[in-house]
């Protein structure tokens, strides 16, 4: 039996019996390069969730394989992606070089008009990701496999299975459950489906039996149709990132990433991580890496349970700091910070920076439901508007759990008391108010980092698509107001991860330059799918009803 | 597009007070925000035909003219045949497009592999092929506009509906809309998809529909097609961005109306991904990233309704474009803008308002090269 092999010269074949692509790879998670779509710069792996495209890998063929949701075969061929000769040394990179303050694709690069067949040459192959995949003969596709249920719930965690637990325990009903891991855990009498990730949930259609359905990847890429008379999203949330000067630097990564890449190994891809967030989620992040932070700083104040944490493993604070850029033309060294106010800038040595800040809602489900979502000011984001029962306005579409923002701590108990409203047992009740927890409010902390930011190293307020915050400005210099516009004119939030890491920061950061509340900024349409999804699932699919005349 | 097309003309050959009201609360929100940003010379209809050359020589110079680069590249539009039917259709479209002056070519299938290496061209007929067709990115094109006639002097509100328009005595027109009521000359209808409901709130029956269509784009990769293909049985027409997506759809039987608002139906995906992985079939991993919807707005005989409204004076139309306003817009902003100037417009007249109704009601040409 052969390891996999690693097409990135100089690199030992990944680990065979790592759980992922990353696990195994030569030099840890944090070692793995890929280079970013326009500039090439040098990128690492982030989120951890397979959203970020800091991981793309090719595998047998197959372009824009998410390296760290991966897990590795005995035969498979593994190579890196958009970089030649290789992502350590790429030549792509000269551009970032070259161009410090960025290439202004919207009104550059029309003259001299003979040139523009070569700019277009030039572009469009430093763009893309992977190379088209290895040709192949049609095959038909796997057909979508179908469920009927009473009530369909998206996410195995603690408050979804509580929900399917106390479903079942009443006769009769039926229940599915899916979730894109594979705990395997969820309780008996219930439909489990799991590495299964939901995509696609259209609003309900009235007057059918089971006016929802649901559409999800399987583990083996094949469709699933889960047609439910009514569905719980339990979806949870995930990291959100920041934006600071060079912050797209590998070993930038959000707590997610940090807790991803260290599972499994006592040996975490960092030894002196900044610890970005003054919260819960900081506090979780020191209790699991306490011995290998070199620093917390927060935007605004730090909870009592940090302190306590910081002052066991004797971990400096820096409370009301501003991230002002990360150093280190590769990997990150360090992070130069300042007090706000007037403090001056001073430098901090880092090989990680963990961001820990706020966790956001995976509210997709109910933005392509129709349902209504409201801004919530802490932790700055859009949750689903919902009743003190857990539904949501659109009737028959509940949530529980990080996505309806409930508080951490029971979540066992919210499961337990939206699934007794959906058996009717207690009234679903009026529309509750937003809820209270209180992560750090960030918006007075851009409009001060707006003011003061150094001009120096390049602010990718996009990631995937290598969108700079100066284009941003540009955007709304020119008239081009509110996230629907800047996101047309600019490009930002149309990338891999579907606007996750620089949606929440753009609609701060629009709201200080625009001098106007957020919900005037507005926010984007959501389209589906909710994570891309392979054509070949699509394929799968029954060709549908048409739409209601 | 049409309506800033037009206004800018107007604008330039100095017809006074400008003003362009559009219910989309940003620009771009209608279909110029929507479409695949394909624009073609090939068609049924000589007419259409050069509007359409008109209009590429426009988007060449666009760059220059505007100072924002729409990244128009002209790397060709393929018409795939895959039955007998489709070959004969396609033939006389060819045989038109060359007549009209243009170098369309005619492939076999090798001819169609050796243009798009990797396509399945198993049950291909051939296709027809014209190099200087091309695709281009549709926001920089109204961002172009929209500051080129604001520096004109045009008023651009949005987020501003249009409730009524009515005659006056002294033949002008009063519109009365989410902008209070302004006194026009002229009214130019360049609503889109709304163009009925414009019109209709003016009193006038004007026979448009407006028609969803569904498309979508994937994750990005290497250049690997160049050309925009499109597949005249289905409907399926797609092409590679400059940032690599693979930007496209295909026909659906979606009923007529606004019933379904821009949502995207699973359906299309599972028939376009079909459609798809039948000419690649290595793509099945390829992942689509986002779909949406916009509206086409269908006229009868599939060819646009442009100029004076023969019975309300003022009211000139600029609609039943049918998804081809983006590729068309340039030539009919300036019909358009010379009809509302009262000048004398020959080539508008296959487009005539009044040629569905009354005695002088014609069958005229059809335009069916309704795709891409």
């Amino acid at each position: 039996m052969d390891p996999p092999t690693v097409a990135d010269p100089g690199a030992a074949p990944t680990d065979p019996s790592a759980p992922t692509i990353l696990d195994g790879w030569p030099g840890g998670p944090l070692g793995f390069r890929q280079r970013s779509i326009r500039y090439h710069r040098p990128r690492a792996p982030v989120c951890g969730r397979g959203d970020c495209t800091g991981c793309l890998v090719r595998v047998n063929g197959v372009p824009n394989v998410r390296a760290c949701q991966y897990r590795p075969g005995p035969n498979d061929r593994i190579e890196t992606e958009n970089a030649w000769p290789s992502p350590r040394f790429d030549l792509g990179r000269i551009f970032d070089l070259l161009f410090p303050r960025g290439i202004d694709t919207t009104r550059g690069l029309l003259r001299p008009s003979a040139a523009r067949p070569v700019y277009q040459w030039v572009v469009r192959r430093l763009a893309g990701y992977g190379r088209f995949p290895t040709p192949s003969a049609p095959t038909p596709p796997a057909p979508a496999r179908r469920f009927e249920a009473e009530v369909g719930i998206v996410g195995a965690g603690p408050a979804g299975r509580a929900v399917a637990a106390r479903l079942a325990l009443e006769p009769g009903g039926t229940t599915v459950i899916l979730d894109r891991t594979d705990s395997g855990r969820g309780p008996a009498g219930t439909t489990r489906l799991f590495r299964s990730t939901a995509v696609f949930l259209p609003p309900p259609v009235a007057g059918r039996e089971r006016p929802f359905t649901l559409w999800a990847v399987g583990p083996g890429g094949e469709g699933l149709r889960i047609e439910a008379r009514q569905v719980v999203v339990a979806t949870g949330g995930y990291d959100a990132s920041l934006l600071f000067g060079n912050g797209d630097r590998p070993g930038v990564l959000t707590a997610d990433g940090a807790l991803a890449f260290a599972a499994g190994t006592d040996r975490p891809p960092f030894a002196e991580a900044v610890v970005v967030g003054g919260g819960p989620r900081a506090a979780e992040i020191l209790d699991r890496f306490g011995d290998r932070v070199g620093a917390v700083v927060a935007p605004t104040s730090i909870d009592p349970e940090v302190v306590d944490r910081a002052a066991q493993h004797g971990i400096p604070l820096y409370p009301r700091t501003l991230l002002l850029r990360a150093r280190g033309f590769g990997r990150v060294t360090g992070v130069d910070l300042a007090a706000r106010g007037s403090g001056p800038s001073f430098h901090r040595r880092a090989d990680a920076v963990i961001v820990a800040l706020r966790r956001l809602p995976n509210a997709q489900l109910f933005f392509q439901a129709g349902a209504r979502l409201l801004w919530h000011p802490r932790p700055g984001a859009y949750f689903p508007r919902l009743t003190e029962g857990g539904e949501s306005s659109v009737p028959g579409l509940w949530g529980v759990g990080g996505v309806a923002g409930d508080p951490p701590g029971d979540p066992v108990a919210q499961g337990i008391r939206v699934a007794e409203a959906i058996l009717g047992h207690r009234p679903t009740g009026e529309p509750r108010p937003l809820p209270r927890w209180e992560p750090p409010e960030l918006e007075g902390y851009v409009a001060e980092l707006a003011a003061r930011r150094p001009p120096r190293g390049k602010w990718v307020a996009c990631p995937c698509e290598d969108v700079l915050l100066s284009e941003v400005e540009e955007a709304v210099r020119r008239g081009y107001h509110g996230i629907e516009a800047v996101k047309r004119y600019t490009g930002l939030g149309t990338g891999l991860c579907q606007g996750r890491y620089c949606l929440p920061d753009a609609l701060l950061w629009l709201a200080a330059l625009e001098h106007r509340p957020i919900p005037e900024i507005g926010y984007i349409t959501q389209r589906p799918p909710v994570v891309p999804t392979p054509l070949g699932t699509w394929a799968g699919l029954p060709d549908g009803e048409e739409a209601a005349p | 597009m049409t309506g800033l097309f037009t206004a800018y003309r107007l604008a330039r050959a100095g017809a006074g007070r400008i003003v362009v009201l559009d219910r989309g609360s940003y620009l771009s929100n209608g279909a110029s925000g929507r479409n695949g940003g394909g624009v073609r010379q090939q068609w049924e209809t000589p007419e259409t035909i050069r509007l359409a050359r008109e209009a590429v020589a426009a988007y060449r110079r666009f760059g220059s003219e505007f100072g924002v680069n729409p990244w128009f590249r002209q790397s060709g539009y393929l018409f795939l045949a895959d039955s007998p039917a489709e070959v004969e259709r396609l033939q006389a479209v060819h045989r038109t497009v060359t007549r009209e002056g243009l170098p369309s070519r005619w492939l076999t299938p090798a001819g169609v592999a050796r243009l798009v290496p990797g396509l399945w061209t198993a049950g291909l007929l051939g296709g027809s092929y014209l190099e200087s067709d091309g695709t281009l990115y549709p926001f920089p094109v109204v961002w172009g506009l929209f500051e080129a006639v604001r520096e004109l002097g045009v008023e651009v509100c949005l987020g501003t509906e249009v409730y009524r328009i009515s005659g006056r005595d002294d033949r002008r027109l009063s519109v009365d809309g989410g902008y209070g009521r302004l006194d026009a000359d002229i009214v130019v209808n360049a609503a889109g998809g709304w163009s009925s409901e414009v019109a209709r709130r003016a009193g006038i029956d004007l026979p448009t529909r407006p028609v969803r269509h569904e498309i979508c784009a994937t994750e990005p990769l290497k250049p690997f097609v160049d050309p925009m293909v499109v597949r005249a049985s289905d409907g399926l027409y797609f092409s590679q961005t400059m940032r690599g997506e693979l930007v496209g759809g295909l026909s659906m039987p979606h009923a007529e109306g606004f019933g379904a608002g821009m949502t995207t139906s699973a359906g299309f995906l599972a028939r376009y991904a079909r459609a798809i992985l039948g000419l690649y079939p290595a793509l099945r991993e390829l992942r689509i990233l986002r779909a949406w919807s916009g509206y086409y707005d269908e006229s009868p005989d599939g060819l646009p309704i442009l100029g004076a409204d023969p019975a309300l004076p003022g009211f000139v139309h600029a609609a039943g474009l049918g998804g081809h306003g983006f590729m068309l817009a340039p030539a009919i902003g300036r019909l358009v803008a010379a009809a509302a100037l009262g000048e004398a417009t020959p080539e508008l007249a296959p487009f005539a308002p009044g040629r569905f109704a009354g005695p002088t009601a014609r069958p005229g040409s059809r335009e069916q090269l309704s795709l891409g």
